[in-house]
């Protein structure tokens, strides 16, 4: 093993590499500066350069965007109020009225070093956790990967706030763009119509950067005059900032509760398929809330409403990435792209993963811890940079990134018809967008639809009774939580205003206890056991207290995917 | 085009295209080989769909107003999608032009126009306008052929590969 790190250590710290992770993070810090410009996004226009390279120097590449975004995404909020990226939303609650207060310097210290820490403090559950997780991986067949693709899909739907409807349907749709051209298991052309470059599908890169970047930018620029002006107007900071090191960390440290416990929330929230950065750092700021003795002051600038979001959603690549290297199944958006760089250069993430690619695992690892330092260097040195960017006028930026996006795309197979689905899918994308569609499920029906073809049809031909996936304990374990998922969105919305909500986490503590208890060893059924109490004992408290409920529409927080 | 309406109507289109879909699934080439046919997932997917496309256009009748219209979407006729349109045009252009101009030259025009068609309408900028597609355009190019040794698509006009 220490051979392994070490060889990873000298690939990762190699001075080729250490650029293009500087430049990675630089570029992710400046995307997650500009508003309406996601990681996502980044990390997709990123990928054609990683073609390349080897897969350690790509994806050390890919995380320093990934790092950077989630960075770069509180300097537009803290500065203009307006999230640079979802991940940042919570962080404008407090970060633009201290900005705003004359104390942009420690605003900016505050979210700089709490995604620091936070996401130090995920890296290091990465390195213990993913192991172990890649161990319980190796107890899944087919049947068990099928229901937790089933799962990822339910949550992506259950997180499309408002329209849950159109969540689930577009979610569908990317399933089904998924089956057109020839399928993996019998090499049968699907869907094709004759048309010869059908057969090949839709690669994933173009689908993805029309969807996202093409529809994105044209909705950024749809407004004639906004597109003419600058990103951003500064004009209240004189576009001088520096950010304040010292009075930052020692106010983290003497807040470490609220760190330990947002990155903790990051962490889980990173670990679950499909929920990312954008929902955990809403959580961490309503848990912190809820844990403050001042609750009322949050929104008014205060550090801890900036330590929470900043800390977990840092803290939540961590998360994702343990998901996608141990399981192959992607915890949000940005490592489903990352895990589309993977397989482009071959390498099959799975729960062996780790150990039939310990150089790579370990490299990944490493990125991840390094790519926090650079942020921390970069961040402090670039900020006249990302001022200057900010000023850019969209229009500007959207012409060039959509040639950038025409070349990168091109480069992936040096086929033209690879534009040409950039461009369907970017009118796709933004006709979608306006109906009011969300675009997230797309993209992971189109990743995912191909893993849960692939095992369902692995399964069937190994065993063809359907009911294996009830009596697998991990397929039910699944099933069991993708059942909830799917009743989260009203669970959210009515919570402790309607008493079945009452009953709503004891039922999952219950029902995710069943499977453990099918399970081998003797740990689980304790845990199962544990599971049961815990639901018994919110039930007995929720009854003592007569099912009081608080009158419908006192909510404190409400989730929404943006 | 009223909410009710509009989301009525996406329902309608999803379920006609679920149909033919559907009906062309049963195209898909039948083997003797694998215990699961090629047809059998996409049929599953195409169900889902259509169960869902069948909640829209229940949830489009019962509860119209629960069903929002994009954040985006900004009022006026179709002069608000000016933009789009402009630049989904001259994308367009920029594909079918590709044989004949080549990436670096397509890329620049498609790159120009866009600036000049979406920015301010000053002959005074057009110069810029000029600079910054073939600088941004020119740099990247240089990347990826020198760079990263794609070969990008070379035009009759101008053959540098």
């Amino acid at each position: 093993m220490l051979d392994h790190i070490l060889y990873a250590f000298s690939d990762v710290f190699a001075v080729w590499n250490l650029a293009l992770m500087t430049i990675g993070v630089t570029a992710g810090l400046i995307a997650g500066a500009i508003p309406g410009f996601t990681i996502a996004m980044a990390i997709v226009l990123t990928l054609p350069f990683t073609f390349g390279l080897s897969p350690v120097e790509g994806l050390a590449t890919m995380i320093g965007v990934f790092v950077g975004g989630l960075s770069g995404g509180l300097m537009s909020g803290m500065l203009t109020g307006i999230p640079g990226t979802p991940s940042s939303i919570a962080t404008t609650f407090d970060g633009f009225p201290l900005a705003r207060g004359g104390k942009p310097g420690f605003a900016l210290g505050l979210g700089v070093w709490s995604s620091f820490f936070g996401g130090l403090i995920s890296a290091v559950l990465l390195v213990t956790l993913a192991p172990s997780l890649a161990v319980i991986g190796l107890e899944f067949g087919p049947w068990d990967y099928f229901s937790l693709v089933l799962f990822a899909l339910t949550i992506t739907a259950s997180l499309s706030g408002e329209n849950l409807m159109k969540g689930m349907i577009a979610g569908a749709l990317g399933l089904f763009i998924g089956t057109v051209g020839e399928d993996e298991v019998n090499g049968v052309a699907r869907f094709t119509f004759g048309i010869d470059d059908l057969e090949s599908g839709f690669s994933f890169l173009p689908v993805l950067i029309g969807l996202f970047a093409f529809s994105q930018l044209l909705s950024d620029i749809q407004d004639r005059v906004k597109a003419r002006e600058p990103l951003m107007d500064l004009s209240g900071t004189d576009g001088r900032v520096r950010v304040e090191h010292l009075a930052a960390i020692r106010t983290i440290f003497s807040r470490w509760t609220n760190l330990v416990r947002s990155s903790l929330i990051g962490v889980f929230t990173g670990v679950l398929p499909a929920a990312g950065g954008s929902i955990s750092n809403i959580l961490a700021y309503d848990q912190a809330k809820k844990a403050s003795k001042t609750p009322e002051k949050f929104g008014t600038g205060i550090p801890d409403g900036i330590i929470a979001p900043e800390s977990s959603n840092n803290a939540t690549a961590g998360g994702a990435l343990i998901t996608m290297m141990a399981l192959g199944i992607p915890g949000d958006i940005v490592t489903a792209v990352m895990l589309g760089a993977l397989l482009i250069h071959n390498v099959q993430p799975s729960p062996t993963f780790i150990s039939d690619n310990p150089d790579l695992a370990y490299a990944i690892f490493i990125a991840f811890f390094l790519a926090h330092f650079i942020m921390i260097a970069m961040q402090s040195v670039t900020l006249k940079l990302f001022l200057l960017v900010t000023r850019i006028p969209m229009y500007v930026l959207a012409a060039v990134i959509l040639a950038y996006c025409a070349i990168g795309v091109f480069a992936l197979n040096n086929i033209v018809y690879d534009i040409w689905v950039l461009f369907f899918f970017g009118v796709a994308g933004y006709i979608l967008r306006l109906l009011g569609f969300p675009l997230a499920p797309i993209i992971l029906g189109v990743v995912l639809g191909h893993v849960a073809e692939l095992n369902l049809s692995r399964a069937l031909s190994i065993d063809s009774d359907l009911m294996l996936f009830l009596s697998r304990p991990w397929s039910l374990f699944f099933l069991v939580v993708a059942a909830f998922s799917i009743a989260f969105p009203w669970y959210q919305k009515l919570r402790g205003t309607q008493s079945w909500t009452l009953a709503y986490v004891p039922a999952l503590l219950a029902g995710v206890a069943v499977p453990m208890f099918m399970m081998e060893g003797v740990v689980r059924p304790i845990i199962g056991v544990a599971l049961l109490a815990v639901s018994a004992y919110l039930l007995w408290r929720s009854a003592k207290a007569g099912w009081k409920v608080a009158p419908e529409g006192d909510h404190e927080v409400h989730l929404e995917e943006t | 085009m009223g909410r009710l309406n509009r989301d009525t109507l996406i329902a309608l289109v999803l379920l006609v295209f679920c149909g033919v879909m559907f009906s062309a699934s049963f195209e898909i080439e039948v083997t003797n080989y694998g215990t699961m046919q090629s047809s059998v997932w996409p049929q599953v997917v195409l169900v889902v769909l259509t169960v869902f496309s069948l909640g829209l256009l229940g949830q489009s009748i019962v509860k119209p107003r629960t069903v929002e219209a994009s954040a985006e979407a900004v009022p006026g006729g179709l002069g608000r999608f000016r933009n789009a349109l402009i630049v989904y045009a001259l994308f367009f252009l920029f594909l079918l032009s590709l044989d004949l101009l080549g990436m670096l030259l397509g890329g620049i025009g498609f790159v120009f126009l866009a600036l000049t068609l979406l920015g301010e309408p000053s002959l005074k900028r057009v110069p810029l306008h000029l600079l910054i597609a073939v600088a941004m355009v020119g740099i990247m190019w240089s990347i990826f052929t020198f760079g990263l040794g794609v070969l990008l698509p070379d035009g009759e006009l101008l053959q540098l590969n």
